[in-house]
């Protein structure tokens, strides 16, 4: 091609691209008046939906919303701070009962809660397109209205977690009915109205921004005016929004908090512990005539699970992962203050999972490792899955670990979808971190981890576990039930069916020149609640 | 994701003075950060390249308060980031060759047949360059990371795709106005058959060309490379390769600076060292590239 | 002229339908959406109820045709993710913001680059050309992530003369704007000063020396207007080039624009979003190019063939 000069179609370019730049910075909108507010920066929800069973993981309204279960900002036990002031099942758990609080009201004049908004939440948010979380402890119930503030729940089957369902944890925000029958499902999606200390004002992508309801109907009304929510997945730019007071408290990973702390931030954390962390030998399809069980992989043999286990320096990666700050996890899905705790299984931790890397070794060759297995060859998954950013470098402390005692190991990249659709291909032969956030009570947890009916991310299974855990599901005797919880967990423990890794609280880090403190119990899957209990300074 | 440095090596003929100048100044660079230790990284690097040791995790180098036995520092395991970045030289250097090679070769090919045969060939093949233009490669390669994971082989497609097309049509410009010259003519005349012409005629011709622009792409592919472990799709852990090197560490960027900058730098100098060395080796291959 | 039009029209046209084809092809094939939008511990069957409500379950080319059949209608479904919105309705929200950064990542580059390489091609081999030379390749020779990174805790934080991140004023755009025309300027500055370095040579611009006008009158507006073509042709390079870049640096500044939103949609498997996204990539560079073509034909006869 060669090039002409013309001026006139230089010009003529030129200026159209020219006019294209000057609207585009007239565009550019002015910034809003500085105020009372106080701006958190944060990984981004599931997705931006003001439409909470529409995404996996839904919280940026967590603070309009809520449930009516709630949760002690202390203990994190459930409590009356949500819309229930009281609720009890009967005595084999198929029918719960809730009674409202008669002085809950709606945001923007949509009247008092009732036992209808109740009905109507249940049913929108247990349809067959909900991605919600935790649904399957909600489904399979039929509301009664009873009067204006009692509703009760009718299962065919024992519901035990139907409470968990509806607290932190659960999916149910309570939607109101008056505005989906004024406006329908798109009155939600414009200005959706919640009974939480905060009313919604506008989403913009990248931010949500909310105001103090004053005069909240609980009572308490919180000391600041605004609350702005922006959504960052760079921990850099998180710790910099920070660091330079566009953001009066910042969600950013472990190994930034001493970043924060140098330059005069302040670390707030969950009172709770708020997930386990485990690696989880994954695709241990051992029930009788599964289809899926692969007899290649070392894993099957619980000697190659002990080394990989004893293969593990647990205060290296505690130190070099979580910069010191993570508790020892024992069992995978066992929590002291839950039902079903074994105590004795911390105390045998150390003699039967210990660091013991010549141990290790000697049970590889007991079990004839590489030869005695087709495919000797651990693939450890690196994957980031949301709240986890340190998983791709624990895959690699993993590899050094087994490699030094004698494993032949390769790193797979897998994105986190990808892996669960390994899972539900009942093909995930892999090893890869999992969490168990927010600690679920013990009988969700093993449902969700040993049963082949359980979330796509665990795989161990056999005959002699999920016969334990599905007479557990099946119990209702409350002693029965622990016996059988601790049972489970006993087995679990010897059988090693994954490495326990750490088990932790959710830091944030906060600037002192805005914010006092914050109380939040860790129950929620992102860790945070309690918005209202943002201290802020005088 | 940077384009192919399409729009500077199209017309851009004349290189700046520094280049001519001083061509050894680049060719030592690249020396010294590239071609060596990628030969002869298990001699010169201090330490295993995968041996972590966490109690000396995040040492800071020896200029900034570290000992010698960490030169440069370590990294979130205790790696020597020097041993890192110095086999980080043989990725860097064998994605570039094997990308570039590919690339240039299938660009080339089709490039030569489009401009060659003109008509309904170079009309297919142009809408095909189109539509790779078209298509964000960013996107193509995030959508082949989730299909397949992330691979040396996904890296190398991907670079491949990006230069594919860029080569095509460089080279089709070149041969448009080639088989109008009388050479080709003559050789037409005294009954040479097609292929003869094109690889005997007209190959010859461009091929300054397409050295010179392929030295060029060396730079981009390592800066693609960093963009896609910027996005975890680039080359597989543990692999020490530069752009997976600066994309992990920069969350430290405050702390632990030396984690990102040093592999950071390994790049700047590359990168520069080639386009300079690029710029040099169009003067001497290809001084009537603008004049096309 | 009017022909000339129509043939790249129709082109175009069945380029976007190859695109559509190719990424049709490629969502599907990196897996559902199922497993990336449910939560961790969702079970069997839920995945099992999505299936079916989705369509997923049904043939792969049934899936396009139904899809095909849509677009025809200008529809591109209601995102996956993102529920209660159109695919496209999405897209065109965050797409003002790409535009917004990304011409005015155009504009610093243009306002940089192009007196930059007048200045070195006017003084070939001074320290002008040298230095104009340096920071062209430094442009090329750092990842345009770590620039931002780098740019944020600079001027963001040590510095705090702008803002770190996020979308709001004009000071919100110039850290992401020069790291994203960062790379341009080099590529840019190069150009200009090889196609200024062929004009000065040319006998009118020799005749218009010859003739006693000014040095400056000379480069500046004799050669630059004619040498300015030729950085001009490479706009259409240059939007595809941003719309790319914004991708890695959209993340980076938490700009929510459509390269953000590309990720997310890819991560999410939110087929109707990433089918919206590439579409509108590939129109706004089709678009982009198809002018500078234009351009070219009516400047240019003889490329009408």
């Amino acid at each position: 091609m060669a090039h002409h000069a013309l001026n006139l179609s230089a010009r003529l370019a030129g200026s159209t691209a020219i006019g294209v730049m000057a609207l585009a910075l007239l565009t550019a909108a002015s910034d809003a008046a500085a105020v009372e507010r106080v701006t958190i920066v944060m990984d981004p929800s599931a997705a931006q939906t003001n439409r909470a069973w529409a995404t996996g993981g839904a919280f940026d309204l967590d603070a309009v919303y809520q449930r009516l279960i709630g949760n002690d900002p202390e203990t994190g036990e459930y409590d009356s701070s949500g819309l229930a002031e009281s609720w009890e099942a009967n005595e084999d758990f198929t029918t719960w009962i809730f009674r409202l609080k008669p002085e809950a009201e709606w945001h923007n004049d949509w009247g008092p809660v009732t036992s209808a908004d109740v009905a109507h939440s249940y049913e929108i948010q247990t349809g067959p397109d909900t991605l919600a979380t935790g649904v399957a402890s909600l489904r399979g119930g039929t509301a009664e209205i009873i009067d204006d503030h009692t509703i009760s729940f009718h299962f065919d089957e024992p519901k035990m977690d139907f409470d968990f369902a509806n607290a932190g944890r659960g999916s149910m925000y309570i939607y109101s009915k008056a505005q989906f029958d004024a406006e329908g499902v798109e009155g939600y999606d414009n200005e959706p109205a919640g009974t939480g200390h905060f009313r919604f004002v506008e989403r913009e992508p990248g931010r949500v921004l909310l105001e103090t309801v004053q005069d909240h109907w609980s009572g308490t009304t919180p000391d600041f005016n605004e609350l702005e929510l922006r959504f960052t997945l760079e921990p850099a730019t998180k710790l910099a929004m920070l660091l330079s007071g566009e953001a009066d408290i910042s969600v950013i990973p472990r190994e930034l908090l001493g970043d924060a702390t140098g330059s005069g931030m302040e670390v707030v954390t969950s009172e709770q512990p708020s997930k386990q962390v485990v690696v989880m030998p994954d695709g241990l399809y051992m029930k009788e005539g599964d289809p899926a069980f692969n007899p290649g992989l070392p894993w099957t043999d619980v000697r190659i699970r002990e080394a990989m286990n004893r293969a593990l320096n647990r205060d290296e990666i505690v130190e070099a992962l979580y910069d010191g700050e993570a508790e020892p996890l024992v069992r995978y899905g066992m929590h002291e203050t839950h039902e079903g705790y074994v105590p004795e299984l911390a105390e045998r931790f150390e003699a039967e999972y210990g660091f013991d890397p010549e141990r290790a070794t000697q049970l590889l060759e007991e079990a004839g490792y590489p030869d005695a297995f087709e495919e000797p060859v651990i693939p450890i998954v690196s994957t980031v899955s949301p709240g986890s950013p340190e998983y791709p470098t624990m895959a690699e402390l993993i590899q050094v670990y087994f490699d030094s005692v004698g494993f032949q190991t390769e790193i797979i990249e897998m994105d986190w979808a990808s892996l669960g659709a390994l899972g539900r291909g009942r093909e995930a032969y892999v090893i890869h971190p999992v969490q168990n956030a927010p600690i679920r009570p013990s009988n969700v947890a093993l449902t969700n981890t040993f049963l082949e009916e359980g979330s796509t991310y665990h795989g161990y299974e056999d005959d002699a576990l999920t016969a334990i855990v599905e007479k557990m599901a099946a119990t209702i005797d409350p002693k029965a039930r622990e016996d059988l919880m601790r049972e489970a967990f006993t087995y679990a423990f010897e059988n090693y069916t994954d490495m326990p890794m750490v088990s932790l609280h959710h830091p944030v880090a906060v600037n002192p020149e805005a914010i006092v403190t914050w109380q939040y119990p860790g129950v929620t899957s992102n860790g945070l609640s309690h918005w209202h209990l943002i201290d802020t300074v005088e | 994701m940077p384009p192919p440095a399409g729009g500077v090596a199209r017309g851009s003929g004349r290189s700046f003075g520094l280049a001519s100048r001083y061509p050894l100044v680049p060719i030592t660079i690249l020396m010294i950060v590239l071609v060596i230790p990628s030969f002869f990284a298990d001699l010169i690097a201090p330490h295993d390249p995968y041996a972590a040791s966490v109690p000396n995790r995040l040492e800071p180098p020896v200029f900034a308060g570290g000992t010698w036995e960490f030169p440069l520092g370590t990294d979130r395991l205790g790696r020597d980031i020097l041993s890192r970045t110095i086999h980080g030289a043989k990725y860097a250097l064998s994605i570039s060759l094997v990308g570039i090679f590919l690339g240039t070769i299938l660009g080339t090919a089709v490039g030569l047949a489009a401009g060659y045969f003109r008509g309904w060939t170079d009309r297919i093949v142009m809408r095909v360059v189109d539509v790779s233009f078209a298509l964000p490669s960013i996107l193509l390669a995030l959508a082949l990371a989730a299909a397949f994971g992330s691979s040396f082989e996904g890296v190398i497609f991907v670079v491949v795709f990006v230069l594919w097309s860029y080569f095509a049509r460089q080279v089709r410009g070149e041969v448009l106005s080639l088989r109008e010259r009388d050479f080709v003519a003559r050789a037409r005349v005294a009954g040479a058959g097609h292929g003869r012409i094109i690889f005997r005629h007209i190959l010859p011709n461009v091929m300054n060309t397409v050295i010179v622009l392929a030295t060029l792409q060396i730079g981009v592919v390592i800066i693609l490379e960093a963009s896609l472990s910027f996005l975890g799709i680039g080359i597989p852990r543990p692999t020490p390769a530069w752009g997976l090197l600066v994309a992990d560490g920069r969350a430290l960027v405050v702390s632990a600076w030396w984690v990102s900058l040093i592999p950071g730098l390994a790049i700047l100098l590359t990168v520069l060292s080639v386009n300079l060395f690029g710029d040099w080796l169009r003067d001497r291959l290809d001084p009537k590239l603008r004049q096309r | 002229m009017s022909k000339f039009f129509l043939v790249r029209f129709s082109e175009a046209i069945v380029a976007l339908w190859a695109i559509t084809v190719i990424v049709f092809a490629l969502t599907h094939l990196s897996g559902s959406p199922v497993d990336a939008l449910l939560p961790d511990d969702a079970t069997p069957e839920q995945a099992q109820m999505l299936i079916e409500e989705w369509g997923l379950d049904r043939p792969l080319l049934v899936q396009y045709f139904t899809f095909l059949g849509n677009v025809l209608q200008g529809d591109f479904g209601d995102s996956l993710k993102w529920r209660g919105q159109t695919a496209m309705g999405v897209v065109l929200d965050h797409l003002p913001a790409t535009l917004q950064l990304g011409s005015f990542a155009v504009l610093i580059g243009v306002v940089v680059a192009v007196p930059l390489g007048v200045l070195a091609a006017a003084r070939k081999n001074s320290a002008i050309d040298t230095s104009a030379n340096v920071l062209a390749l430094l442009g090329q020779s750092i990842p345009n992530f770590w620039l931002g990174i780098i740019l944020v805790w600079l001027f963001g934080v040590t510095l705090g003369w702008l803002p770190t991140s996020g979308r709001g004023g004009f000071s919100h755009m110039i850290l992401p704007a020069i790291a994203m025309s960062w790379f341009q300027i080099a590529a840019l500055t190069r150009l200009t000063r090889s196609a200024m370095l062929d004009v000065l040579d040319a006998e009118y611009i020799k005749l218009a020396r010859i003739k006693g006008l000014g040095e400056r009158a000379v480069v500046w507006k004799h050669a630059l207007r004619n040498a300015a073509i030729v950085p001009l042709t490479y706009f259409g390079v240059l939007a595809g080039s941003i719309l790319t870049g914004s991708v890695v640096i959209e993340t980076v500044f938490a700009w929510p624009g459509i390269g953000w939103l590309a990720i997310e949609a890819i991560r999410g498997r939110d087929y109707p979003v990433v089918q919206s996204v590439v579409v509108v990539f590939a129109v706004i560079y089709i678009l982009a190019n198809l002018l500078v073509d234009l351009l070219y034909a009516y400047v240019d006869p003889r490329i009408r063939r």
